[in-house]
């Protein structure tokens, strides 16, 4: 009897000893992935925040308190760079999701070319950003571009990418090729989780399609509009490739969006005190946009 | 009846048009690619006849041969870094309860919408300060870190689609969660594991921007450094060898999405609208 119940003390402290091991087991399966978003994400984000305070004098690194924050704010290229980037962001946010809404209707038909035109569609999203941009910079190349040729007439002939305007809507063009086959797929997902029986009550019920559209289809598929848009302003924000590849800010310092602007005064002049801080700004509103993503994707699986 | 099932003729038929809309700058590169020496740039879409030999001339041009295996070797260690770290991490988020489970679930999501480009400049100086620059060392790390937050998101849908039964039979013969997760789970994840190394490999294969930043020496440069050099080399004078170049860095990628489409799609749903 004694013995019996000493056994099952004894199995007891085993099963918590067992018990307190497996506490450990989640973190240890979480350690790999941890480590590495620490050493290569966390540390130099927050390395940055320290180069922010710094600049290099006579070749030594030097502690310069918010000083480049306050020229950031002084430069005039700054707030031109910032301003070109809310122009971009605005055309390349409403022709995508224009096109993409659009697409995303059709799609979600069920039609017999379907599975076809979405492969096709998806082709620009697979290339890199800079094999696009040496397809774009040929599509609007003076006297043989085939875009060129075909739009420049409208604009009195002149070569598009030498103007500043022309060059903006070709990188903004390009950006939306390159998106729109993602964003479409976010919105034929959210269109697809409506249920047909919605509409078949909103038919019975006398609704004609365009009725049906705006009373069903449009509040239902305003959280999933939500985060795309605000993913696609992430996008935004960190636009560099396209903009290096097709037109490296020019003509002059037309298209140096906020992102090109960091790059080239940290790589290309060696900037890194200055670049620093531009990308902590940069990063600043990376992480606004991403709690009000990660809000708005929390309020859409409440809702779902 | 058949039209409304598969709708109309004309709506099947102006999708098209948009869709080979979307790809004619493919078409047209993989045209002009096919164009002779000195006739690269040409407003007429097709050539009179193709000439291959633009291939060949890259074999032996630059050190293109080089960049593309430099492009392997990055983007296949990232992904399947990616894959190691993010599977185990995927598994304790979708089976375990622990302290710290929601936060760490909420800071995975909010790394994954912060691109990398901001903490490039930090990390170029510290990858230099370490003699780490124009390194595989580098890169693979890098790449495999930045696949990580997607990664873990994809397994983690994954996981949890898959039923508990397995496990739990395990786990009542006294396995462990890491004996479970090793010889259970693993075994049984190629979809998802499938999806999140491909999407990381097409997009580190693709990824431009941080490898122009970490690398500074010729040889170790990948293939899409190498396409931004050539640009600026070969624009206006040899284009049919530009396109050239261009064609064999998009054909890998392409052809990987147009075979294995499905797990692109659901891998990139999962990531991005599943919270």
């Amino acid at each position: 009897m004694y013995a019996v119940a000493e056994k099952a003390r004894a199995r007891g402290m085993l099963g918590r000893i067992q018990e307190h091991s497996h506490r450990f087991y989640p973190y240890l399966l979480m350690a790999p992935a941890l480590i590495l978003i620490g050493v290569v994400s966390m540390y130099p984000t927050l390395y940055s925040f320290y180069l922010a305070l710094t600049t290099v004098r006579k070749g030594e690194m030097v502690f310069i308190g918010l000083e480049n924050f306050a020229t950031i704010i002084a430069s005039r290229q700054f707030w031109q760079s910032l301003q070109l980037t809310l122009i971009f962001g605005v055309f390349y946010i409403t022709l995508t999701m224009l096109i993409s809404f659009l697409l995303a209707l059709a799609f979600n038909r069920g039609l017999s070319l379907g599975a076809l035109c979405m492969t096709l569609i998806f082709i620009p999203w697979v290339l890199s950003e800079i094999t696009s941009g040496v397809m774009w910079r040929w599509m609007f190349y003076r006297d043989y571009g085939v875009l060129q040729n075909l739009i420049g007439p409208l604009f009195g002939g002149v070569t598009l990418i030498a103007t500043p305007a022309g060059a903006m809507g070709i990188v903004t063009a390009a950006s939306v090729w390159r998106s729109t086959a993602f964003t479409m797929l976010l919105l034929l997902a959210g269109l697809q989780t409506i249920p047909k029986e919605v509409y078949e009550a909103a038919a019975i019920d006398g609704a004609t399609k365009w009725t049906a559209f705006w009373k069903v289809t449009w509040p239902l598929l305003r959280p999933t509009t939500l985060v795309t848009v605000v993913f696609l302003s992430i996008q935004v924000v960190n636009a560099v490739g396209m903009f290096l590849a097709i037109t490296e800010g020019g003509p002059g310092r037309a298209t140096e969006v906020l992102p090109l602007h960091m790059y080239r005064e940290a790589i290309q002049y060696f900037h890194f005190g200055y670049g620093a801080a531009l990308s902590v700004i940069m990063f600043f509103i990376n992480a606004i946009l991403a709690a009000v993503y990660i809000r708005a994707l929390r309020s859409e699986s409440a809702w779902a | 009846m058949l039209a409304k099932r598969f709708g109309s003729p004309a709506v099947n038929i102006l999708l098209l048009a948009v869709a080979l809309a979307f790809i004619f700058p493919v078409f047209y590169t993989v045209m002009t690619s096919l164009r002779a020496p000195g006739y690269g740039l040409s407003s007429d879409i097709i050539p009179d006849s193709f000439y291959w030999g633009n291939y060949a001339r890259l074999w032996s041009y630059g050190r293109f041969p080089r960049y593309i295996l430099n492009s392997i070797i990055d983007a296949l260690g990232g992904a399947l870094l990616t894959c190691v770290a993010a599977a185990p991490a995927a598994y304790a988020l979708a089976r375990l309860r622990f302290k710290g489970r929601d936060p760490l679930l909420w800071f995975i999501l909010g790394m994954m919408m912060i691109p990398g480009l901001t903490n490039l400049i930090p990390l170029y100086k510290l990858a230099s300060d370490l003699k780490l620059l124009s390194t595989y060392t580098i890169m693979i790390l890098v790449f495999g870190a930045y696949g990580v937050p997607l990664g873990v998101w994809i397994m983690k849908g994954f996981f949890e689609s898959i039923p508990r039964e397995l496990e739990e039979a395990a786990a009542i013969d006294g396995a462990t969660p890491l004996q479970t997760f090793l010889r259970i789970v693993i075994p049984i994840s190629g979809p998802g594991l499938t999806a999140t190394f491909l999407i990381n490999f097409v997009y580190n294969w693709n990824n431009f921007i941080t490898p122009l930043i970490l690398i500074s020496k010729t040889i170790m440069k990948t293939a899409t450094v190498g396409l931004f050099d050539f640009q600026h080399a070969l624009e206006g004078n040899q284009d049919e060898l530009l396109a050239a170049a261009c064609v064999v860095i998009l054909l890998p990628a392409v052809a990987l999405f147009v075979t294995m489409r499905r797990y692109f799609l659901q891998g990139m749903i999962e990531g991005a609208i599943k919270g």
